[in-house]
């Protein structure tokens, strides 16, 4: 294996003329192009609505916590939840989020209980960790609290979008994630236009994206 | 595609090309065209050039430091608890996949698409040592029900009507399937999740992978990509050496070029950032992760100061949806995974002029793939290479053009330097083609010149130049 290993090395630097010990220039300076600039929060949350819209995501602004009941009983119904799952972070535990669906009459399957069970949730939600206006995007990490299956596997994806969560650009984004060991930019849900290009949703991950601003942080 | 020809000819695909096709690439081309063109508007023509030379220069800055880039990336890997591997070819790579699938008694391998993997002919490897190996991009999943290679790079399936995917479906399937899009959409989703949660190994491929902290970069719309790489147990990333960026801030000028260009979105669905397994079991996702980098000809492609540049390729496939021959014939013409201007850069380069010399010909030199490329590969250039080292031979390989075709070459050479040589040789054209003569056209010429008539007719030799001078400037002078 190892032979492997040095050999395409060998072969790159004798291709590139380099010796092993060869200097690394500094990288071009041209890597930063026009850093886009964030406007007020109203207009940043109008521009990233605006976007996920556009991709056939759907978004609200509620109130305040008191409005999460009601909308979370609406969901329930139109999109037929009998099943959820959900991310354990401290926001989503202080909003009782569980506790709220429960008295729904919907079943809550924890992200660990395997793939089997987890794929058989209606709905999964989660929070957002960043958030980008320009292109509609909406930023996962992963961690014990945030399991990756949850925005995967159900039909129905939400996820609870707090202001302070609005970054400007990728450049910022990136600044956030960059020691993770696992992200996900999220932008609109799943799509495909591989049958005769028509637009469908929901070819393997969710085929709706919900995403609820709630004031507060 | 299972495994490659040993040699590719393009003339023999091309009339193997079924009437329709053309009418399909064009309509689906015309569309990511349009759809490019309008975001690049936006965006405005002096940020997007910008954009396109950034993109150039970091990724020659990544070829022309790749070893460094590749130790860097190897060590992050390494140090975020991921295997890493080196092959050199497509046969240690498929064992290199082999042997880990084999540690985990693997039976069912899911892929996300990978052109990469497609290259070295890894499903066909997989399968001859019993496994299934399901690929669920949906077009690859179509293509592969239908026992064929992808016909585009990005959508490789659009070249069939939705009739033809239910007929497939049904036939293979043995379900009731409609024909309707997001119907048939639904039948591959119920099918393909039964699969992704029995699945014992995840095979992907990279869009990119960043040297600073050793990260695979997949982007994709679909989700199977997120799928591959979080339900099953173990997950394979076979990535070619090519892949490699310096760091994050690289990608916040790739990724806008990217998506833009492939499918004429700001950014795809889902772009995923892979460092590692996953930290914590809690976190859900496989328990290894594994790399394999390949080189497969890709050392041999950075040798050639004039080629190099082939690998700056960020697989968006914009080339094939500009360029005038692939609108005319399809992806399957090129009998290789990647087709297109940029297909023809790696096929040529990868399997060598010997197999693959028939293919930087398949080319009108006309530049518009030079003119859309979002890292601004000089792509005719290189075609002008690869076509020099094709009929003359070059540092790399010798030449393989037909002894015939040389030989007319040196008896050109040999006439053209010879002025009476030369007028002899048209005097006794326009005598010869006197009997075939119809007007200004030969309809028919004897073998071997007849593939040129039983197309078209040729153009008769017109009277010697010298000798239309001479009338031309006693003409003139006799006017004025």
């Amino acid at each position: 294996m190892d032979s492997a290993r040095e050999e395409i090395l060998k072969n790159v630097r004798r291709a590139l003329g380099r010796e092993p010990d060869s200097a690394l220039p500094a990288l071009p300076a041209t890597a930063r192009v026009g850093p886009r600039v964030a406007g007020p929060i109203r207009d940043e949350i109008e521009a990233l609505f605006t976007e996920i819209q556009k991709l056939s995501g759907t978004t609200r602004r509620l109130a305040g916590r008191d409005a999460l009941g009601p909308a979370l009983a609406e969901l329930v119904t139109a999109e037929a939840v009998r099943k959820a799952t959900l991310w354990t972070t401290p926001d989503l535990e202080s909003l009782d989020v569980a506790g709220a669906l429960q008295a729904l009459g919907v079943e809550i399957v924890p992200p660990q209980a395997g793939k089997a069970r987890v794929a058989e949730c209606e709905l999964g939600v989660t929070g957002v960790d960043a958030a980008l206006p320009e292109t509609g995007t909406l930023v996962l990490r992963s961690s014990p609290d945030r399991p990756r299956v949850v925005s995967l596997l159900p039909r129905v994806h939400l996820a609870i979008l707090r202001p302070a969560a609005l970054r400007a650009d990728l450049h910022q984004a990136f600044g956030d994630v960059q020691g993770d060991g696992y992200c996900v930019f999220v932008t609109g849900p799943s799509r495909t236009a591989d049958i005769e290009l028509t637009l469908t949703l929901g070819v393997h991950g969710p085929r709706s994206l919900h995403v609820w601003l709630l004031p507060g942080c | 595609m299972s495994h490659l020809p040993a040699s590719i000819d393009f003339r023999a695909n091309v009339r193997q090309v079924p009437p329709a096709l053309p009418a399909a690439v064009q309509k689906a081309t015309a569309k990511f065209l349009g759809t490019r063109a309008a975001l690049v508007d936006a965006l405005g023509h002096d940020v997007w050039q910008a954009l396109r030379q950034a993109g150039h220069d970091l990724r020659l800055h990544a070829l022309d430091n790749l070893d460094r880039y590749l130790e860097q990336a190897e060590r992050q890997v390494l140090k975020a608890g991921g295997h890493v591997h080196w092959a050199r070819d497509a046969a240690e790579a498929q064992r290199i996949v082999l042997d880990i699938a084999g540690q985990h008694r693997a039976r069912l391998a899911v892929k996300a698409k990978s052109m990469a993997t497609e290259e070295i002919g890894l499903n066909q490897a997989l399968e001859t040592a019993g496994l299934r190996v399901l690929e669920t991009d949906l077009g690859e999943y179509i293509v592969q029900l239908k026992g064929v290679g992808p016909a585009h790079i990005v959508v490789p399936a659009f070249h069939l009507s939705t009739e033809e995917i239910a007929a497939l479906f049904r036939e293979k399937l043995g379900v009731e399937a409609p024909a309707e899009a997001q119907q048939l959409t639904q039948i591959a989703r119920v099918k393909l999740r039964e699969e992704f949660l029995r699945a014992d190994l995840g095979i992907s491929g990279a869009n990119f992978l960043i040297a600073e902290t050793g990260t695979i970069v997949t982007v994709t719309n679909e989700g199977n990509g997120r799928m591959c790489c979080t339900v099953p147990p173990v997950h394979v990333a076979v990535v070619g050496i090519d892949k490699v960026v310096p760091d994050w801030e690289s990608l916040t000028v790739l990724l806008k070029l990217l998506a833009r260009s492939a499918t004429g979105q700001k950014l795809s669905c889902y772009t995923q950032f892979i460092s590692g397994p996953p930290r914590s079991e809690a976190e859900t996702g496989p328990k290894e992760l594994h790399l394999v980098l390949l080189d497969n000809g890709r050392s041999r492609i950075l040798q050639t100061a004039e080629t190099r540049e082939t690998l700056l390729c960020i697989r968006c496939g914009a080339c094939l949806n500009v360029c005038p021959v692939y609108n005319s014939v399809g992806g399957y013409a090129y009998g290789y995974p990647i087709s297109g201007p940029t297909g023809v850069l790696f096929a040529s380069q990868i399997l060598g002029a010997k197999a693959a010399g028939a293919l930087p010909f398949a080319s009108t030199l006309c530049g518009a793939c030079n003119d859309i490329c979002p890292v601004k590969i000089p792509i005719t250039d290189i075609l002008l290479q690869l076509r020099h080292r094709v009929v003359e031979g070059d540092a790399q390989e010798s030449a393989v053009a037909p002894y015939r075709l040389q030989l007319a070459a040196q008896l050109g050479s040999f006439a053209l330097a010879r002025p009476w040589l030369y007028r002899l040789g048209s005097r006794l054209l326009a005598w010869l083609q006197a009997p075939l003569r119809s007007g200004d056209w030969l309809l028919r010429l004897p073998p071997p010149f007849n593939r040129w008539t039983m197309a078209r007719p040729f153009p008769a030799f017109a009277p010697g130049f010298r000798a239309w001078w001479r009338s031309r400037s006693h003409h003139t002078r006799g006017r004025s």
